[in-house]
């Protein structure tokens, strides 16, 4: 009896800690007025230093700017359902216009797009779809934002090669649609450079399935470098963090991701950046000029400036910034094209390049 | 050779905070309290110490303010863990529930309070790691030894062995050590001859806090720059330390360094040694769970458990 009524009283607790977590979050500061743009966050944190941040500080600037009001909205957790209401909070709360950077927003502004068609979406990464990839729909309130992160990787893994390194690293942080194309380029930047210079690279290719830093990560890192990698491009967020922890106690180095991450660690030599920030405020004031881009899917490459790398070139030893825009000019114009849909790193065409996959893509 | 001396480096970031924890919960055992709260005092001591650098970032020269925030990781967890004393020994409540109560407060409150205080209303909150020490003069140089214990290494290292030596003593070598044990077989033999097992088992429980509380800031620091109110599991985990351990200071850093090797080398598949293995990753994640369970199978039998820990103090039964 004793021991039932123990059971009992656990169970009792539990229950309320869940529900009390779930009526927590997402949270928001109450306010009559309301915010006019509000910003959902993928997984990870507004101050992640990467995706979301880049995002945020778009919509900072822009209603800065501007005199508007603004807020972000952290989801219980990351599913569709608790995206949705992320975003029904946000538009009670008095949003116009709701950012959502992530490619895991597809299904929540799938079904949001006709819920609110009052509202205004502009989507990262993504175009609408329902989660099992059965039906896409974009209505005229929604802008979807796709970046050439191919492009950006390619760069990066371009000036590594260049720059005299060939033992290189790629740890993501999912094998998401955005990092895997990060990678793809990565290592097709990383051939091209090996074949002008003559020289065998290798790559090791992981996915470390988090996007957060832990004492796991930077273990891994530590033991890629210990055997001689020499840089590790990390596309993982805030798992970021720990690479750099470790680079630094390994005398080795970072590539940074999404945003211009050198100011982070002495260790980053540049970051493969896609041009989060400056879009999303394009997008914003497009939207209050009137002339939202509803209805429109648009990826932004080198043509249009939405990648590339930092135009600080201080950290290489050799990779100037002539360098980096002659081979920038040719992604332009199109002499040199990085595939971006294969199917597994292992099926990229490379001669002088090995890539070590470990795990599955 | 490179990837031994590897493992075995790695492992010690692992391996200090799961006996300083462990040698908590040994002390709160041995007086005859079940303390699952490890992991909540855990919490709350990484918590209050990040405050502290976080608030007074340039109070003090590095080490000193690693050890200050570690004192004051120490003195929230004794603190903190008042609570489960007085639930335990005073309302001679049940133990499981009175842990199960501090460990979902701690990472409550710790969101609670990040996200008033840091500017973005976040629960991570930042603070400088400046606490490596690339080389120690001297001591870096011996073989062996050198990279493993004095290269990139933290001053809590040593701290956790020097925990480990004073608690052996004290658990074995002091009047106090015997008390405190009398009073986690048999307390009402120990009552008899005049020892106060509520007083016994209150200390027993503040210096399981104590521990625990730094053994959480042992475990974070190191590892990353932004503390968000999670130690992974570590406290559980320190608590199959201590059943590993067999409640012995001896054993708890054998089975504390088993398992940090074990996540080790889960994180270690990149290794050229074991790439050329030809295994899958995957095999490497499973290691430390499928070792656990095998360890746990040869050693379940022969547990040496208090035999009071877990009951309320009933001075009138015999």
């Amino acid at each position: 009896m004793k021991k039932l009524f123990i059971l009992f009283t656990l169970v009792l607790l539990t229950l309320g800690t869940l529900t009390a977590c779930s009526s927590d979050e997402p949270e928001v500061v109450e306010e009559e007025k309301g915010y006019e743009i509000g910003l959902v966050t993928d997984i990870g944190t507004i101050d992640d230093k990467s995706f979301n941040q880049g995002a945020w500080e778009g919509v900072v600037a822009y209603a800065e700017a501007n005199g508007l009001t603004y807020q972000y909205y952290q989801p219980a957790a990351a599913s569709t359902a608790d995206y949705i209401e992320a975003i029904t909070l946000a538009i009670e709360g008095g949003a116009k216009v709701v950012v959502t950077p992530g490619f895991m927003f597809a299904g929540a502004i799938y079904e949001a797009q006709t819920m609110y068609p009052e509202v205004n979406f502009i989507l990262l990464d993504a175009d609408p779809h329902t989660d099992d990839y059965s039906a896409f729909k974009i209505e005229s309130n929604v802008y979807s934002i796709y970046y050439a992160e191919e492009q950006s990787g390619f760069l990066a893994g371009y000036a590594a090669v260049k720059d005299g390194m060939t033992n290189l690293g790629f740890m993501g942080g999912m094998a998401v649609p955005a990092v895997v194309r990060f990678g793809h380029g990565f290592v097709q930047g990383a051939e091209l450079a090996a074949v002008e210079l003559d020289v065998d690279v290798t790559i090791k290719y992981e996915y470390l399935n988090d996007f957060a830093p832990n004492d796991n990560h930077k273990v891994k890192a530590l033991g890629w470098y210990s055997e001689g990698v020499e840089a590790i491009f990390v596309a993982a967020g805030g798992a970021g963090l720990s690479v750099m922890a470790a680079a630094e106690e390994a005398d080795k180095k970072v590539i940074g991701v999404d945003v211009d991450q050198s100011n982070l660690s002495e260790t980053v030599i540049t970051s493969a950046m896609k041009g989060l920030t400056s879009s999303v405020e394009l997008a914003l004031t497009d939207l209050y000029a009137g002339n939202f881009k509803g209805g429109v899917i648009d990826t932004l490459d080198v043509t249009v400036g939405g990648v590339g790398l930092p135009a600080d070139f201080s950290r290489f030893t050799t990779f100037t910034q002539a360098d980096y825009d002659a081979i920038f000019a040719k992604l332009v114009s199109g002499e040199v094209v990085v595939v971006k849909d294969a199917a597994s790193v292992n099926d990229l065409a490379v001669t002088k390049t090995t890539v070590t996959l470990i795990g599955a893509e | 050779m490179d990837t031994l001396l590897f493992l075995l480096k790695n492992m010690f970031p692992y391996m200090i905070p799961l006996t300083v924890v462990a040698l908590g919960g040994m002390f709160s055992e041995r007086s005859g309290i079940v303390n699952i709260a490890l992991e909540g005092i855990m919490v709350f001591g990484a918590s209050i110490g990040i405050f502290f650098m976080y608030f007074f970032p340039d109070l003090l020269p590095p080490q000193m303010m690693l050890i200050a925030a570690l004192i004051v990781a120490l003195i929230s967890g004794a603190i903190f863990s008042l609570l489960h004393a007085y639930a335990s020994v005073n309302l001679k409540a049940n133990q499981v529930i009175s842990g199960t109560a501090l460990n979902l407060f701690a990472t409550s409150f710790h969101v609670f309070v990040a996200r008033i205080v840091t500017p973005n209303g976040v629960e991570g909150v930042k603070f400088n790691n400046v606490y490596r020490i690339p080389t120690v003069p001297f001591f870096s140089d011996i073989p062996i030894l050198g990279p493993i214990l004095f290269t990139n290494t933290y001053i809590t290292t040593f701290i956790g062995f020097g925990i480990l030596f004073i608690s052996s003593y004290v658990l074995f070598k002091t009047r106090f050590g015997l008390r405190l044990r009398a009073c986690g077989e048999h307390p009402q033999a120990a009552d008899s001859v005049g020892i106060n097992v509520n007083r016994m088992r209150y200390i027993g429980v503040l210096i399981s806090g104590a521990l625990a509380g730094m053994g959480g800031l042992i475990l974070i620091v190191p590892s990353t720059v932004e503390y968000t109110g999670v130690v992974s599991g570590y406290g559980f985990l320190a608590l199959a330390v201590l059943i590993f351990g067999q409640w012995r200071p001896s054993k708890i850093i054998l089975a504390a360094a088993f398992f940090g090797l074990m996540q080790t080398i889960s994180n270690s598949s990149g290794l050229n040694f074991f790439m050329s293995l030809g295994i899958p990753k995957y095999f490497y994640q499973i290691v430390p769970y499928v070792a656990t369970l095998i360890v746990l199978t040869f050693t379940s039998k022969k547990s040496a458990a208090p035999k009071a820990a877990g009951e309320p103090y009933d001075p009138g039964k015999r």
